[in-house]
């Protein structure tokens, strides 16, 4: 019984066969899995182009349009994500100093941010800071928002990846005779930043979609703006939600695909 | 000759506990002195204690001609700290390599991120103390890579490195497989050789018989035997040293961790 190889010359080890065995398993596993998101992707096609009824004019009359968001949901997520990046190290280098207003400005703004809703805050730069003479372009007003937001939460990200580098690696730079800065910046920052890509790729792809809350105030024209601009204007939400979800989708999809190669290629062997 | 490292009326404590209790002692160059003790007794606080690793609570400590008393807060104070490591070369139990760099590259941090040393010098100083380690065809690899022996290796060469005047070793090896430790043990005796002032805390008593020029026994965070090995070993009269030294305490260290 079983299945035998195509080369029956040599007999194969029970090791051998125990592997081949866990390989055929794992591959299936695999194909079916493929199988049933083939499946289910197909059922969502189907759908859309019987039972639910969708104006394909409105779509391809609007899609160029709705495409058009892309560069900005993209611009405003790097821009975001660099602020972000920035913020959380100081917060988290904050969070380890022993001088204590550093301390409490740090613990402060991660409290602060956490405290109250990113809708809020997204409002708060469009809306409130005009009140008081300060008018941010737009773009600018967004980024701030998404970017305090996020570094307020990936602060954790980093904290934890300065506390990942050993006790010892700090004594081994003191003993070189290393200053507090030096020893960061060469000895523990390095590792703690490899520590943290990972995590931080994940907020990147959880940002992209967040942008989306931008839209609300009508200042970005990003992906979600235009979507239900055209949307409510010619009364097709639906097609144009789906629209912009394929849009994002696909964004993930890549950011996905490029965040399992960096993670991959970061747990390689030679750290 | 004056001594190169001299601790007087040392104390040192974690908390309420009392670790290193009134220790003074004088090491003169080129002397290699090995700290035995039960863990436990200080021997490693009172060894990062001289490079200010652990801060004494009170006292004073002297490297090579430059005293640096306990307890400063100002900036001079830090600064004479960062002289007293530039002089004194440190190897560790855990070897502490730093894993993102590769062999070579742990070597050269020091002479040039402290130092200032330009990059070509410090790769040729830094492949002379490889090679004298045995492991230059290992330069590129990453730590990960070697086995615990050289790392341990290369932990030497990197403290060698920055010149020292005087090499403190913590149990450099309490974290290897026993077959392993001869490899580092005689790297050590060869730094010993060329007249390296050395302070090693060590369970290794076969290495403290015979490369040290003295043993010091601590017990409680005292020093309580200071002699030549053949002293300590053979002719002690102290229940503690002499419990120490019969057994074969190799295993000791490696508990600990």
């Amino acid at each position: 019984m079983g299945i035998l190889s195509k080369d029956q010359s040599a007999p194969k080890s029970q090791a051998e066969l125990l592997y081949e065995a866990q390989v055929r398993k794992e591959r299936r596993f695999r194909i079916n899995v493929a199988i049933t998101w083939g499946i289910l992707l197909l059922v969502l096609v189907l759908l859309f182009s019987g039972p639910i009824k969708i104006d394909k004019e409105f779509i391809k009359n609007n899609m160029l349009f709705i495409a058009g968001g892309l560069w900005q949901t993209i611009l405003i997520s790097v821009l975001s994500i660099l602020l972000a990046i920035l913020l959380a190290l100081l917060a988290a280098l904050g969070r380890l100093s022993s001088f204590p207003p550093l301390y409490a400005v740090s613990t402060f703004y991660v409290s602060l941010i956490r405290g109250t809703p990113l809708y809020l805050q997204i409002f708060f730069f469009f809306l409130a800071l005009p009140q008081l003479g300060i008018n941010l372009p737009g773009l600018w007003a967004g980024v701030l928002a998404l970017g305090l937001n996020y570094g307020a939460y990936m602060s954790e990200i980093f904290r934890a990846g300065l506390a990942s580098v050993g006790k010892g690696q700090r004594e081994a730079a003191m003993a070189l005779g290393m200053t507090p800065g030096q020893t960061m910046k060469r000895v523990i920052l390095p590792q703690a930043l490899r520590f943290a890509i990972p995590p931080v790729g994940n907020e990147f792809i959880a940002m992209t979609k967040d942008s989306a809350l931008v839209s609300a105030t009508g200042f970005v024209h990003e992906l979600m703006w235009r979507a239900t601009k055209v949307g409510r204007a010619q009364f097709h939400n639906l097609e144009a939600l789906i629209m912009a979800a394929i849009f994002y989708w696909i964004v993930t999809l890549i950011l996905t695909f490029v965040q399992n190669k960096i993670e991959a290629h970061l747990s390689k062997g030679d750290r | 000759m004056p001594p190169i490292v001299s601790i007087s009326k040392l104390d040192k404590y974690f908390g309420r506990l009392h670790v290193l209790k009134n220790i003074s002692l004088e090491i003169p160059e080129k002397q290699v002195v090995c700290l035995i003790g039960r863990s436990g007794s200080g021997k490693s606080t009172l060894l990062r204690c001289i490079n200010f690793l652990e801060e004494p609570s009170y006292g004073t400590v002297e490297v090579d001609g430059l005293a640096v008393h306990s307890g400063g807060k100002d900036k001079s104070y830090h600064q004479q700290i960062h002289a007293v490591r530039l002089k004194t070369g440190m190897v560790f139990q855990e070897f502490n390599l730093f894993p993102h760099m590769s062999v070579l590259e742990n070597v050269i941090e020091g002479p040039i991120t402290v130092k200032g040393m330009n990059k070509d010098q410090a790769i040729a100083l830094a492949e002379k103390n490889l090679e004298h380690v045995g492991l230059l065809f290992k330069k590129d690899e990453y730590p990960m890579r070697l086995s615990g022996g050289q790392k341990q290796r290369v932990a030497i060469a990197r403290a060698l490195t920055m010149e020292p005047r005087v090499m403190l070793f913590d149990e450099p090896t309490s974290a290897l497989d026993p077959e392993l430790i001869g490899e580092v043990l005689t790297v050590m005796k060869q730094v010993a050789d060329e007249g390296m002032t050395m302070v090693v805390v060590t369970h290794e008593m076969g290495f403290a018989h015979d490369v040290a020029d003295r043993v010091i026994v601590m017990a409680e965070g005292e020093l309580i035997e200071d002699g030549e090995p053949d002293a300590i070993f053979n002719h002690s009269t102290d229940p503690r040293t002499k419990a120490l030294v019969e057994r074969r305490p190799v295993d000791e260290g490696r508990k600990k961790k």
